[in-house]
């Protein structure tokens, strides 16, 4: 039941895109998503539809790997196409039968927002599919540590979310032993109503809370005898270093947010 | 170091995320257009408890940070901070509750507890939807029904699920 399970969507491969610090990739999606936000005419995608596709190709990933991602949100990108093409007046109208009329205003805004939709998706997943978790939560830690001053507990965080992704693949293969473990005594995880088998996991929870809570345990332990005492001067051993091509890509974002979001 | 967490708080924080992410994929039910019926909240809420509001909001924090890196849907910035983090923040004001009384744990305080976070967890889920639809659908929508309907129809479910959960889980773990 829990195997086979792909956390996350990183695909790692050797590209320009994913040698890029987690950091300045996090900056040029904030700066991606404010640009399509300004972007007024169709063109201004265009723009950044060809820029998405050199970023794919750039990055090395399986285009339709990339596209793929899209499958969860299809339903919403539709409903918001339907709901402007039939709802949405104003302009010629294009096609009308009874009380429903298609008018030019609606189709325009519809495959409008739609376009929108789907470069947000398409380019806040490229940050995903090639940056790894850790690499990210470096990143986050990084650009929040500023706020540190301000009683923001960055680098306490960046740490526990390190430590979350340390324990998922563990807990999942523990959980898949105890499910077995449990099912070879006669325990059903799969029938009845909702409650019944809500409680039917019960005799997986206990033991994996028990578990959890018995690593963390050690893990504490063994983290304050190496002298853990919180991020204040911890050093790491990669360091997060700019290279001149994260500069490079954030002045090209930059320029063309700002070129493209004043057509 | 930041006076507020210890080590040990910060290790079980990590574990229990980790577990809310494990509980995640043993779907109990799923909608036909995306939400399920899942366990995740179940860890975040046995922090609050445990460990008080802080930690129950940032262990919710964690998680949601960790839902938006495996994958997020970002469409607009305001949903991105009330799809992600916030939700589940809300989640730790469970903490909040006192749910003993002479050292044993009751029921009714629980429930209280539960479903006032799930409710707030519930609120921020339609807000986010009332956002998303008054930003790209036409006006005069009744986007409030709408959102409150689809949100509702698994997250009312997974409230009394966990629940249930947790009273069991809650009073087993005391025994051991």
């Amino acid at each position: 039941m829990l195997k086979d399970i792909t956390i996350g969507q990183y695909i790692a491969r050797d590209s320009l895109v994913h040698s890029l610090d987690a950091r300045i990739k996090i900056i040029i999606t904030a700066v991606l998503i404010a640009a399509l936000f300004m972007v007024d005419s169709f063109t201004g995608f265009g723009i950044f539809f060809l820029f998405l596709m050199v970023s794919i190709l750039l990055s090395k990933l399986p285009v339709m790997r990339v596209i793929k991602g899209l499958k969860p949100i299809l339903f919403l990108i539709l409903l918001t196409l339907f709901i402007h093409v039939f709802l949405t007046g104003g302009g010629e109208v294009l096609w009308s039968w009874k009380f429903i009329s298609i008018e030019s205003n609606g189709v325009y805004t519809g495959f409008f927002m739609v376009t929108r939709i789907f470069l947000l998706i398409m380019f806040t997943s490229l940050l995903t599919l090639t940056t790894s978790p850790l690499k990210l939560t470096d990143g986050i830690e990084y650009i929040l540590s500023p706020l540190k001053r301000f009683g923001v507990p960055a680098s306490e965080l960046s740490m526990m979310m390190t430590i979350a992704l340390r324990f998922i693949p563990t807990l999942l293969e523990e959980a898949d032993k105890i499910m077995k473990a449990q099912m070879a005594r006669g325990a059903d995880f799969e029938s009845g109503n909702l409650i019944e088998r809500a409680k039917s996991l019960v005799p997986l929870l206990v033991p994996l809370f028990i578990s959890a809570f018995r690593r963390a345990d050690e893990l504490a332990l063994a983290m304050e005898s190496r002298c853990y005492r919180g991020g204040e001067g911890r050093t790491r051993l990669h360091e997060m270093k700019y290279h001149y091509t994260d500069f490079i890509a954030l002045f090209i974002i930059l320029c063309l947010s700002v070129l493209v979001s004043n057509f | 170091m930041d006076k507020k967490f210890t080590t040990r708080m910060m290790a079980e924080i990590g574990a229990a995320v980790a577990l809310a992410v494990v509980l995640n994929f043993l779907k109990l039910w799923r909608m036909p257009q995306g939400g399920s019926v899942s366990l995740e909240m179940l860890p975040i809420l046995i922090i609050a408890f445990r460990w008080g509001a802080g930690a129950g909001m940032f262990s919710g924090l964690v998680y949601g940070l960790l839902q938006l890196m495996f994958g997020a849907y970002i469409i607009h910035p305001v949903q991105l901070i009330m799809d992600y983090p916030l939700p589940y923040m809300m989640l730790g004001t469970a903490g909040l509750f006192s749910i003993r009384e002479n050292d044993t744990i009751k029921p009714l305080k629980i429930f209280w507890a539960v479903l006032a976070a799930g409710l707030l967890r519930l609120l921020v889920h339609i807000l986010s939807g009332v956002i998303f639809f008054s930003s790209y659908a036409p006006k005069g929508q009744n986007v409030w029904v709408y959102s409150a309907v689809y949100n509702g129809s698994f997250l009312i479910p997974t409230i009394i699920v966990t629940y249930v959960v947790v009273l069991i889980v809650m009073k087993t773990l005391e025994k051991k």
